[in-house]
């Protein structure tokens, strides 16, 4: 029997952090409204999707990491398309928080781990750009909430830190333990951006390799941008389900991306380019992050022709060649 | 062997260990096999791998991105912890939330962590310095995964160059829980998962360990050719010093082999030979 006192829930610990809170019916109705069920040809170039699908003021989520199947071309594109005051889910980030920051075009950011260089720590100490204080878990956690159509989910992370009181976590008195936890709210981001290795035209995406949370950032966002390095047939995804990591009514729009994830690498495909990575360091490090920015977006009018004349076929060649541990990821 | 002759030694010994090369061979020797460790970016990856190729061949690394089990490739290629060559022969791969889950559940023993700056109790700084947090006196990378790793695992141990000012009597901010005020049962009364926290600290000159009433931290060993005194005068905060102060052996030439010759030739986390 439950003693009624008990049954009422003690607020322990509120974070001061900010977040966006999203009705789970306000969201199922966006699910049912805007998720097309048609197959429809998807495809689109990233100039068509972001212009369509990416908005001033939008929270948007990356997956998976700056290093490894990031959706580097699609970050790029925003830059190039001058958005502003995003939102940014910063959870596995060392290169696109600091670029879209650069850019000006990002004015808020949840951290997890808010990336190197000064660039970013001048934005945050002079408040040009908000933090508010996460984990990547917690962050991680958020979507799965977000994907599950749930205002929260629980975790025994961030207790007893400033990290919480600086979040938008809450802690209180579980019942059915009496224990302190922590609850997280759900993140729904406006826009997910995913690369994946293969996708057909419907949105039927295959990543391979470990990973953050493709699915949960999927599910979680109301509209999803996949950009893929091949594109393949549909009769592929159905003589093999277990591969598919993503099906095609979550996503809104497939980009055709060979070497998407440029300069972070792609397993199995083609390696990160560590040289690049090197230079990109030492330009923040020297204040040249502006002629970065010239020299891989804005000087060029999209992704193929920033390959073509800023990085070169033998170089991509050579990050082919790099790339000799196959196994799992086709 | 000759004496104190900087560069390599009549039998063509090793030159000096570098402050890193000794952080990462303390750690390793931490590391026992057979179990799960939860591994860090940089150095705490050199660290597991050394273990791996010694004593600990069946060491069970899990990262964050979900990869559990890899036998990393080597040459260890920096930045590549979610890259192929790290993940390399895993047992499994999976995500984030599932392999936070598995170290919520109680599953992985140790928890390796690199940090910027630790206080008298273990609680990890990696956000900001100052007073204030809306003025930060200057912002570091936030809390990452590291949070997680030092509230879910068994037993936490971090590694930090042995410097001052790494070392305080409180940290400005708590990105990841140590023992907290180091009341009794502190972590357990915030709601942290029982009987976890931080386990071991491993500088580049000492070993330490946290004392069972206080929770605060004890050295438990120094470096050879270090005297206690030597190693407490360059940390701001006042450890606890056990009873019997173990001297630590440097780098052996075999750690130093492996680590030189076959984990990270190109010195990329360990340095460059000699710099000391």
């Amino acid at each position: 029997m439950t003693n009624p006192e008990q049954s009422v829930l003690r607020l322990l610990a509120e974070g001061e952090g900010e977040f966006r809170l999203t009705d789970p019916d306000d969201l199922r109705a966006w699910m049912r409204d805007r998720k097309r069920r048609e197959f429809v040809d998807k495809t689109a170039t990233a100039r068509e999707a972001v212009a369509r699908l990416v908005a001033d003021g939008d929270y948007i989520s990356f997956d998976f990491s700056s290093y490894t199947r990031g959706p580097q071309i699609l970050i790029r594109e925003i830059i190039r398309q001058r958005r502003k005051d995003l939102w940014y889910c910063a959870k596995f980030t060392l290169m696109e928080s600091t670029l879209l920051v650069a850019a000006g075009c990002c004015s808020r950011i949840d951290v997890g781990f808010l990336g190197l260089g000064d660039t970013l720590n001048r934005a945050v100490e002079e408040g040009r750009v908000q933090v508010t204080e996460w984990t990547n878990g917690t962050l991680t956690l958020r979507h799965l909430a977000g994907a599950m159509g749930l205002p929260f989910l629980p975790t025994r992370a961030l207790l007893g830190t400033d990290t919480l009181r600086y979040s938008g976590a809450r802690v209180v008195e579980d019942l059915f333990t009496g224990k302190p936890i922590a609850l997280v709210p759900a993140v729904n981001p406006d826009v997910g951006l995913i690369h994946v290795h293969q996708a057909d035209i419907y949105g039927n995406a295959r990543c391979f390799g470990p990973g953050v949370s493709p699915l949960e950032t999927a599910m979680a966002s109301r509209k999803v941008i996949i950009s893929a390095d091949e594109i393949i047939d549909p009769e592929d995804i159905r003589k093999d389900p277990g591969r598919t990591t993503i099906p095609y009514y979550l996503v809104d729009a497939v980009v055709y991306a060979p070497f998407g994830a440029y300069p972070g690498g792609l397993p199995g495909a083609y390696e990160m380019d560590h040289e690049h990575f090197a230079e990109f360091f030492a330009s923040e490090r020297r204040g040249g992050i502006q002629e970065y920015l010239e020299r891989y977006i804005f000087s060029v009018e999209f992704h193929e022709e920033m390959l073509e004349r800023r990085v070169g076929l033998a170089r991509l060649a050579e990050l082919r060649r790099r790339a000799v541990i196959k196994e799992g990821y086709r | 062997m000759s004496q104190a002759s900087p560069g390599p030694g009549p039998r063509g010994s090793a030159p000096d260990p570098t402050e890193t090369e000794v952080m990462i061979a303390l750690c390793a020797r931490l590391l026992e096999d057979q179990r799960t460790a939860f591994i860090g970016f940089g150095m705490p990856q050199v660290a597991a791998i050394l273990a791996q190729r010694l004593h600990a061949p069946h060491l069970v690394q899990v990262f964050e991105f979900g990869a559990i089990g890899p036998i990393p490739l080597t040459p260890f290629v920096r930045n590549t912890m979610g890259g192929p060559a790290n993940c390399y022969r895993s047992l499994a791969w999976t995500n984030m939330n599932t392999i936070f889950a598995q170290a919520q559940l109680g599953l992985i023993d140790y928890g390796v962590l690199g940090a910027t700056q630790i206080d008298l109790y273990g609680n990890i700084n990696s956000t900001m310095l100052g007073e204030d947090y809306r003025r930060p006196a200057k912002r570091f990378p936030g809390a990452g995964g590291a949070t997680e790793v030092a509230s879910y695992c068994w037993r936490t141990i971090v590694i930090m160059l042995h410097e001052r000012r790494r070392f305080v009597p409180r940290v400005d901010f708590v990105s990841s829980p140590g023992y907290l005020d180091g009341t009794p049962g502190a972590r357990e009364r915030a709601g942290l998962p029982a009987g976890t926290g931080p386990w071991r600290i491993v500088t580049s000159k000492a070993l330490f360990g946290f004392d069972e009433e206080s929770k605060k931290i004890t050295l438990l060993g120094v470096l050879r050719g270090l005297s206690p005194e030597q190693v407490l005068a360059e940390m701001e905060c006042k450890p606890l010093v056990a009873e019997r102060v173990e001297e630590l052996e440097p780098p052996t030439a075999r750690e130093l082999a492996i680590l030189r010759e076959e984990i990270d030739p190109a010195g990329t986390i360990i340095g460059r030979r000699g710099k000391a």
